[in-house]
């Protein structure tokens, strides 16, 4: 917590910058902004601050800089992993006003993004002015950053194709925690912000470090032409030896945008959140003799609907050609979901206003194994069955977690949570599996199992670009304690 | 009746966001969210808030807070977007805290001088009961308090007490005279609703007044109570059932009750009304009701000879908010005006040069906004604009 007469001081300051209305320190703001969905600890920011330019962010930043003061960047904190909550208190910089889509290239296919623009407005923004192009989503509240997913290296429904959604930042725009300017990739040398290469690429210097390291006001992310024609086809699987040659089988077709898979069970209970019902996945429901095990969905387009009809026959083909007799159901072809995209993902909020989870990547030669042990865990501890995977950059790798929406209201439901998460992160560790989008807990874990000196050149870098460590501090690249 | 009736719902909550935009549309549906930017002034802030106040990590001592919780014009857009399972009660929590504030003897300036006003003349605006038959004073309309009508027309604080506003129920005590309704009015026996005084959380006045009116029109023998007020209307329909007393009367809104008459035949329009329009769904006519009441002024403006009915994009469910409700034109009129100014700037952007609206609170905030901002755009009344097509008899 900051001094009373630096925080006066500081906060006359930021008023200055950004204007009375966009600074609180009211108890009601630095409560809400100290917590997020998850069971992360809370922590109370000194004073929350709204810029709405860049040139007010980099006055922020330098102030902050010149004193020491830690700041946080916030969007809507809706990440699954605490990474918005102030660590060590100070600024809680809202960037929600920085909301511009600044420009749409139709021909080279990017949007230069700022901050606070959500999936909401991208989706909004491209059916009315270019149609023809699609972002992609994820399975999060249209209220989430588009820019924060990207940073986060989050998931989308394009990520089987392309991978994390890191991989599809084609520049960025960034505030140095000493207060430069700075871009990356070709907007750097030209007026165009086509791609990161063929440059040394700084990107990573600011992709996946939770804003550790310096504040994106801008960001380049990559739009694809939207399909004339697309759907579902989903089957359900018995046993989880099904369910993981029949995402190995499919995902070798490269047919699919999408696969995505989910435990049975969970599908089971959340069903009701659709009407408006509150839903708990823990205690387990007791599983019915003869329910399946998995469900797996791809997500198929075409550019006629006869390049559909036979993508579909061979995903039928090889579904039914690979994979044993009674073991599974379908193939069955459903509309495709990803014109509600995006939505209130009901299915995870429902339960008492916490969620949360160990999401993971990972190698698809351990996928079995660890689903396996995920799903003993959550047994052994009495939740339902939850486990949600998806298959990244044409299985490379996966994408692995258990869906954990919870009760706050409820500490004995917390406690287990957290106990559950424990368990899980020893076992994901030891299997290959690495959590994205860490929350702290898991960083220092991780730091414990890593090699030092990739631990130190986090540290080194993270010095070197923020020497005074006012940035998200105690996330990647924290100072030894 | 404070926190502790809505401890089911207050935890509810997960500040996924989608509260904050029209589903589907992505565009802004919270007023005080959008004008302040902070989370706190959004309805997942408010629910925080509430669920701090509960927990005593947060005090209602702060009047910083309070400013958060009464910057909510209770519009209902947050529960229309929200399909949570605690969705249909967030407003409920937001009025639970303000009654919490009221029990513990924290007081908005602005609410105890509405209901110092109600407790002294019976509307929240402290004009005198006696003057508040005024602006029938010349039409010969019957005392519904002294005789036998068929059809009750009440009227509500603001059109008796809003002079600006008055050609409003004159202009449906004309339509209902070509259509041979025997109608009726209260006038200084007229009292109000109540209802304001439920959303800013003075639930004993509230019941006080409900009682009141239900034994009044349970009375009086007529076959309706027809309302220009969709304050009122909902206060009628959706809150007064929480009250023990069932209400033994047919209660219509204003648009309701004129569409009926123009599609039984009783009214014919026989003039021109060349003007392109636009209609704002009041909240208290839509979202507060189960099943809004979106059609009827509708199907009213395009029955209208020459008129041209245009939809801004925000309608029906998903219309933005006037800013008056809720306390808020009271508690803080910038923001109303502020609110009010962009729903002006989005019926402007249509083409339209009128925007015709059926809720008097709307009405008087618009012109309020128009006052202040300047925007070139005219506001109607429902009735008004119906009167308009009408050849009105001068006796």
């Amino acid at each position: 917590m900051l001094e009373v007469n630096i925080k006066n001081r500081v906060v006359k300051e930021f008023e200055k910058i950004v204007g009375r209305d966009f600074v609180s320190t009211n108890e009601a703001d630095l409560y809400i902004y100290s917590q997020d969905m998850t069971q992360a600890e809370p922590s109370w920011p000194d004073v929350v601050v709204i810029p709405k330019s860049v040139e007010e962010v980099q006055a922020i930043i330098g102030l902050a800089n010149r004193e020491k003061i830690p700041v946080t960047p916030y969007v809507s904190g809706g990440n699954i992993g605490g990474l918005a909550v102030p660590l060590k208190g100070g600024i809680l910089l809202d960037l929600k006003r920085m909301n511009r889509i600044i420009e749409v290239s139709d021909i080279d296919m990017y949007a230069v993004i700022e901050p606070g623009v959500t999936f909401g407005h991208m989706k909004a923004y491209l059916e009315k002015h270019h149609p023809n192009l699609m972002y992609t989503y994820a399975f999060s509240p249209p209220s989430t950053s588009v820019m924060a997913n990207a940073l986060l290296q989050g998931l989308d429904n394009l990520s089987t194709r392309y991978g994390a959604a890191s991989h599809w930042v084609s520049g960025l725009e960034a505030v140095l925690p000493t207060g430069e300017l700075v871009r990356i990739g070709s907007c750097a040398v030209s007026r165009s912000w086509q791609e990161r290469v063929p440059f040394p690429d700084l990107a990573g210097l600011f992709l996946g470090w939770q804003g550790t390291t310096g504040v994106v006001t801008k960001m380049a992310v990559s739009l694809w032409p939207k399909p004339k024609h697309a759907t579902q086809v989903s089957l359900v699987l018995m046993d989880l030896e099904s369910a993981y040659e029949s995402l190995r089988v499919i995902s070798r077709t490269r047919i699919p945008d999408d696969i995505i898979g989910v435990s049975f069970a969970f599908e089971r209970i959340v069903k009701t959140a659709g009407e408006h019902k509150k839903v708990a996945s823990y205690p387990a429901q007791a599983p019915r003799p003869g329910d399946p095990e998995f469900i797996v969905s791809t997500e198929i387009s075409g550019n006629t609907e006869n390049e559909l009809k036979a993508k579909i026959e061979v995903i039928e083909e090889v579904v039914h050609s690979t994979l044993q007799e009674g073991k599974f159901e379908g193939p069955q072809t459903w509309p495709s979901t990803t014109a509600f995209y995006p939505m209130q993902v009901l299915d995870v909020l429902s339960s008492g206003g916490g969620l949360t989870w160990i999401g993971t990547y990972g190698p698809m030669s351990n996928w079995l194994e660890t689903v396996k042990q995920g799903c003993a865990l959550q047994d052994k501890h009495g939740f339902t069955r939850s486990c949600y995977t998806r298959l990244m950059r044409e299985g490379h790798f996966a994408a692995l977690r258990w869906l954990l929406p919870f009760n706050k209201e409820d500490p004995e439901y917390v406690q287990k949570i957290n106990e559950l998460c424990s368990d899980q992160l020893e076992m994901v560790l030891n299997a290959g599996y690495i959590p994205y989008k860490t929350p702290v807990w898991a960083i220092r874990k991780i730091e414990e199992l890593a090699d030092p000196d990739w631990v130190n050149l986090h540290r080194r870098i993270k010095s070197m670009l923020d020497p005074n460590n006012i940035m998200n501090p105690g996330r990647w690249g924290a100072p030894q304690e | 009746m404070g926190l502790n009736d809505v401890n089911d719902w207050i935890y509810g909550c997960t500040r996924c966001g989608t509260c904050k935009n029209v589903l589907n549309l992505f565009v802004p549906s919270c007023p005080a969210g959008e004008r302040f930017q902070l989370e706190s002034y959004f309805p997942s802030g408010r629910q925080l808030i509430a669920r701090g106040v509960f927990e005593g990590k947060l005090t209602l001592e702060d009047d910083d807070l309070r400013k958060r919780i009464d910057a909510c014009t209770g519009c209902l857009s947050c529960q229309q977007q929200c399909a949570v399972y605690h969705h249909e009660h967030i407003f409920e929590i937001v009025r639970a805290s303000r009654t919490e504030a009221v029990t513990q003897g924290f007081l908005n300036p602005a609410y105890m001088f509405m209901i110092d006003n109600l407790k002294k003349e019976d509307n929240i605006f402290g004009k005198p009961k006696a003057e508040r038959g005024e602006w029938a004073k010349d039409l010969g309309v019957k005392d519904a308090s002294q005789e036998k009508v068929d059809v009750l027309y009440h009227t509500g604080c603001t059109l008796s007490f809003d002079s600006e506003l008055w050609e409003v129920p004159k202009s449906l005590i004309y339509l209902m005279r070509a259509a041979n309704v025997d109608v009726g009015v209260m006038g200084k026996e007229e009292t109000c609703c109540g209802g304001r005084a439920y959303e800013i959380g003075y639930l004993g006045e509230f019941i006080k007044y409900a009682e009141h009116c239900l034994e009044t029109f349970n009375s009086l023998g007529v076959s309706k109570v027809v309302t220009s007020c969709s304050d009122g209307y909902s206060t009628f329909k959706t809150l007064y059932p929480k009250v023990n007393i069932k209400m033994r009367v047919e209660v219509l809104h204003v648009v309701e009750y004129l569409d009926q008459l123009i599609k039984e035949g009783r009214i014919q329009f026989t003039k021109n009304v060349p003007m392109k329009v636009t209609y704002h769904d009041p909240c208290h006519l839509g979202r507060h009701m189960s099943q809004g009441v979106y059609e009827p002024p509708r199907s009213i403006l395009k029955s209208l000879p020459g008129l041209e009915l245009v939809e801004m994009d925000r309608n029906r469910e998903n219309a933005w908010c006037c800013g008056a409700g809720g306390g808020v034109k009271e508690a803080n009129p910038d923001l109303a005006l502020w609110t009010a100014n962009e729903r002006l700037k989005e019926a402007k952007a249509t083409g339209a040069t009128a925007l015709v609206t059926s809720c008097p609170w709307c009405e008087r905030n618009f012109k309020d906004a128009i006052k202040e901002c300047g925007e070139e755009i005219e506001i109607y009344d429902i009735a008004e604009i119906t009167r308009k097509a009408i050849q009105v008899d001068a006796n």
